[in-house]
């Protein structure tokens, strides 16, 4: 078996555009779904019962089924159904923002419960609106918390950015795997893609790492 | 030093603190359930401006109930609660306004674990009363001087000792200028030799004519500094007087018996111990 890499040089360019496009993506993704976890999550221990209803309903459902299953829907039904022709980049977007949106709001609830019952009265013994002792008290204490949770979700988040490839948006996986069909040269492509994802991902997974050791909670 | 403030009204009566001008606090007929538990049942006394009032009782009584109550971090079922000509419980009434003018200090300190301790005194001004962070701090400074704490500024709670972030918390619930003090047992999260420090700074404020409504254990503190104690056994009231009737003449048998099992025999035997 011999090997070619100048498959990698000759191609290099277009693989570091896919690598971009991964990281623009999740981190738009990222950008989102981090208002949009905090607004599922102050839904979801909302005092009005319907507000708490409709927003269990939308977490659970992105987070019981699977993400891949979430992009086809986006990409097939929400066109032929109703109407809603978006590009592939939106279509990605779209579904990675409500998919990751809800497991944020599952770390932002459980962060937020997590602070004991006694930060809020004081808070609010100062005279300050729920809202204050929220934003002021009560988040701010529940985001160090969540920190190392929400980088794994980063992590996480990074790397299934790969299945939008199944819809032709030009990431990483996409232009890898297309390179790969064009060439023949399997061993290399798939070898050069995992280095470039590895080169990427490891120094955040060192990085969640010592946000953990950094954002253990003293009291 | 605080003045001997005890008197006797012409019709024999215990003059109080402060009787000259409408109380500040009034409890009436307050009732308040957990479920099948009668937490506080039919509570009616009254706090004087510039009084000092001890509660006092066995665990569970209802005293700290009732100071929740009194700033609306617990609803009433029965009754009316009245600060300052206004019903607390009313739903017209603006709570938060309420509580502005209400410092409470909480049993397990609840100081702001993220914030360093000049932040803690300064983020109600800022927050609640929109004052510049520049005289909030003018203000916080003078404070921690106050509760002896000058240094420890930009530390963070976590590094503090109880006492120390005790005395933080009162200089936090004093930042708000407040017109009456609630303590909720100050001293019983403390360790035995940080309890005196938090006793002086209250002591203090005593002093200085603050109106003061204090949860306590400390019997001591009751005895010298309260101008006014109220006696609480199962969520009732069962006894108020000046300190000298309830620790040394107390009128009902079972704040006798309360008293004895604090190992409170009244000051004459006190005295004997000296022998």
């Amino acid at each position: 078996m011999t090997f070619d890499w100048s498959v990698i040089w000759s191609n290099y360019g277009l693989l570091l555009q896919g690598a971009g496009m991964t990281i623009v993506l999740a981190a738009l993704t990222m950008l989102i779904a981090i208002p949009g976890g905090l607004l599922l999550a102050a839904l979801r221990i909302s005092r009005v019962a319907a507000l708490r209803t409709v927003a269990t309903g939308f977490v659970e459902s992105f987070r019981a089924t699977p993400l891949i299953l979430q992009i086809y829907w986006a990409f097939y039904v929400l066109p032929a159904t109703f109407g809603i022709g978006l590009s592939p980049f939106a279509t990605a977007l779209l579904a990675l923002s409500m998919n990751v949106s809800s497991f944020n709001s599952e770390t932002f609830r459980a962060g937020i419960l997590s602070i004991r019952k006694g930060q809020t009265n004081a808070g609010l013994a100062l005279g300050m609106s729920r809202l204050q002792t929220m934003r002021y008290i009560i988040l701010p204490q529940a985001t160090m918390r969540v920190l190392p949770a929400l980088a794994s979700t980063w992590v996480s988040l990074f790397k299934d950015t790969s299945l939008v490839s199944t819809i032709a948006v030009a990431e990483l996986s996409f232009v890898s795997l297309k390179l790969r069909a064009e060439t023949y040269r399997i061993l290399e492509v798939l070898t050069a893609m995992a280095v470039l994802y590895w080169a990427m991902g490891y120094p955040q997974a060192k990085l969640v790492e010592w946000l953990h050791r950094r954002f253990r909670v003293v009291e | 030093m605080k003045q001997p403030r005890e008197g006797t009204n012409v019709d024999g009566a215990p003059a109080r603190v402060g009787d000259a001008q409408e109380p500040i606090l009034v409890f009436e007929r307050v009732r308040k359930n957990y479920g099948d538990l009668l937490a506080l049942d039919n509570v009616t006394f009254k706090l004087n401006r510039g009084e000092v009032a001890c509660l006092i009782g066995p665990s569970g009584s209802g005293k700290s109930t009732l100071l929740r109550c009194a700033n609306a971090l617990e609803t009433i079922d029965g009754g009316r609660i009245i600060f300052e000509g206004i019903d607390v419980a009313s739903s017209s009434t603006n709570v938060r306004k309420l509580r502005q003018r209400m410092g409470m200090v909480f049993q397990n300190f609840e100081l702001f674990p993220h914030l360093t301790v000049l932040h803690n005194i300064t983020i109600g001004s800022t927050v609640v009363l929109g004052m510049s962070m520049r005289d909030a701090t003018i203000r916080a400074v003078e404070l921690l001087r106050k509760v002896g704490l000058p240094e420890k500024a930009s530390e963070h709670p976590a590094a503090l000792s109880g006492g120390q972030q005790q005395r933080v918390a009162i200089a936090r619930a004093l930042a708000m200028e407040p017109d009456v003090m609630l303590f909720d047992e100050p001293t019983s999260a403390l360790d035995p030799e940080t309890i005196g420090e938090v006793l002086s700074v209250m002591k203090r404020l005593a002093d200085e004519g603050m109106t003061m409504l204090v949860v306590t254990h400390e019997m001591d503190f009751a005895k010298r500094v309260a101008d006014w104690v109220v006696v609480f056994d199962k969520g009732a009231l069962i006894e108020e007087g000046p300190p000298s009737q309830i620790f040394d003449n107390p009128l009902v048998p079972r704040t006798r018996s309360f008293l004895s099992h604090l190992g409170w025999h009244g000051e004459s035997i006190v005295e004997g111990d000296g022998r």
